[in-house]
């Protein structure tokens, strides 16, 4: 499987988003963003059209429109504070329908965008390797350097703010890390499967993490996992990669909630 | 010393203000407490004080020059903080931990001295034996504990808390207060509290900013003891 060289692509893109991307989950669930990276895989699919009927690159339009829509959407939190969910659905939808406008602009894109949709594994060009590559780098820098302002803005935005942690700056940063890592894992997962490649991993962190650290590496780790065998599966099986990495990541949570409940079931006869 | 200053400051949320002309100077090196019935925007001139909200009209000048070369710090708990984030998944050691990041920076090392420093920390507010527990194990009076121990690690010029001893017992509030009065009489720090037990904290404090609601007058700011406030627009 390995000696094709797509399949090296696909399991380097692969790696490099099943670090970065169950890393940024872990900040976007606990800052209740959770749709965030769904609704900019909308944005960015509108991007990629757009790309398609202006003939520049869609990858690198794609990419530019996620962290625009990003951008916007931080923005629109800091209005609509009560509300937080509402610019999620004004921008998902917005770049679904843009999307589809765009897309009946150019009858032959159908083919193509059902890869974005999807996911494919041979999907991922050269430049979008490099893409993810450099996402990765400089996501892994932001989330290192950056690692104690994050815990404190993740933790209480204003006791951050008062604490000396530039809250507006770091966190349109953060949207703007966020955009990136979704389009870049697009080839890989696909528009409509790219947010649970971000979500399950850390979602099975959050429950059986007892620490800070351990839930990020947790994320890691189960991310990493899933999409190795969920490509492999992928190859063998036929299937497209975005589904099958979704459903492998849903069965291990399935499996981390069932174990939990076991030993918490244990922990309480030894009580009784 | 006036660490914090307030004039003709007006707020609102919506169409009508909540704070209406209110003048006020806080001064260093005091316990003061801030009180008055729901609604009566103890929060909101807490947060005016602190800068996380511009008045419509009106200035707030926080004196940072007070604090010297090192800079000032302010260590805030925020109402309930510790409930909302109470599936936050963090030790107690590695949160109150974090009080210590904005003095270290981006790459310091952590100290003997900083280590020392959370000890003493969580050791103050009895929370020292529960530091390798997960913050969603704890009760509601545990987590706003380690919330105040983490603002406590920060080794503020001043401490900002609002309402800290929602969901604590009696014992664990009387110990709360005397240890904010030994930080303001013994280290010289600044106390600002949202309380609503002034029975209870009265005995402790050096100012009562109280908000009151006069009839046909709307909201007003009465200072008993030290502090000096001037109210109305011509203020």
């Amino acid at each position: 499987m390995l000696g094709y060289e797509f399949m090296q692509r696909a399991f380097w893109a692969g790696g490099l988003i099943g670090i970065i991307g169950p890393l940024l989950g872990v900040y976007l669930m606990l800052r209740r963003q959770v749709l965030m990276a769904d609704t900019l895989s909308h944005v960015s699919l509108a991007g990629v059209a757009l790309g398609s009927v202006l003939h520049l690159n869609p990858a690198l339009s794609g990419f530019a429109v996620a962290v625009i829509g990003g951008l916007v959407i931080e923005q629109l939190r800091r209005s609509y504070r009560t509300y937080s969910e509402l610019p999620v659905a004004i921008i998902m939808t917005s770049g679904l329908a843009l999307a589809v406008v765009l897309m009946s602009l150019k009858q032959n894109l159908s083919k193509s965008f059902s890869s974005y949709l999807f996911g494919s594994i041979v999907a991922v060009s050269d430049t979008q390797l490099r893409i993810i590559a450099v996402v990765a780098a400089v996501g892994l820098v932001f989330f290192i350097v950056l690692r104690r302002p994050l815990y404190n803005l993740t933790f209480d935005e204003e006791t951050a703010a008062i604490g000396g942690v530039h809250v507006g700056l770091l966190s349109f940063s953060f949207a703007v890390l966020t955009g990136m890592t979704v389009a870049a894992a697009m080839p890989v997962v696909g528009v409509l499967l790219v947010s649970a490649l971000i979500v399950l991993p850390a979602s099975i962190a959050l429950r059986i993490a007892s620490g800070f650290t351990a839930a990020v590496l947790i994320a890691i780790g189960t991310g990493l996992t899933g999409v190795f065998s969920g490509l492999t599966a992928s190859y063998y099986i036929n299937t497209p990669p975005g589904g099958t990495i979704a459903l492998i990541l849903l069965v291990f949570l399935l499996m981390a909630i069932a174990i939990q409940k076991l030993i918490r079931r244990r922990n309480r006869k030894k009580h009784s | 010393m006036i660490l914090s200053s307030m004039q003709n400051v007006v707020f609102g949320y919506g169409n009508e203000p909540v704070i209406d002309h209110i003048s006020l100077d806080i001064h260093s090196g005091e316990f003061i407490g801030i009180t008055g019935p729901n609604g009566a925007a103890k929060t909101t001139l807490l947060k005016l004080m602190l800068g996380l909200l511009r008045p419509w009209s009106g200035t707030v000048t926080l004196n940072k020059e007070w604090a010297g070369n090192r800079g000032l710090r302010i260590g805030y708990v925020p109402q309930q903080v510790a409930s909302f984030n109470a599936g936050f998944p963090s030790k107690v050691i590695e949160l109150v931990r974090s009080g210590c990041y904005q003095r270290l920076g981006l790459f310091r090392r952590f100290t003997a001295e900083q280590e020392d420093i959370v000890k003493r920390s969580l050791e103050q507010v009895d929370m020292w034996e529960y530091r390798n527990r997960r913050i969603g194990e704890l009760s509601g009076g545990q987590k706003q504990r380690i919330c105040i121990a983490r603002a406590l690690a920060q080794e503020p010029q001043v401490l900002v808390l609002d309402e800290p001893a929602t969901g604590m017992d009696l014992e664990s509030r009387i110990g709360l207060y005397r240890l904010m009065r030994h930080y303001v009489s013994k280290h010289g720090r600044t106390v600002i509290m949202v309380t609503h037990g002034l029975e209870e904290t009265s005995p402790y404090l050096d100012t009562v900013i109280s908000l009151e609601r006069k009839e046909n007058e709307g909201w007003k700011c009465l200072v008993t003891n030290s502090c000096s406030a001037h109210f109305g627009p011509e203020a």
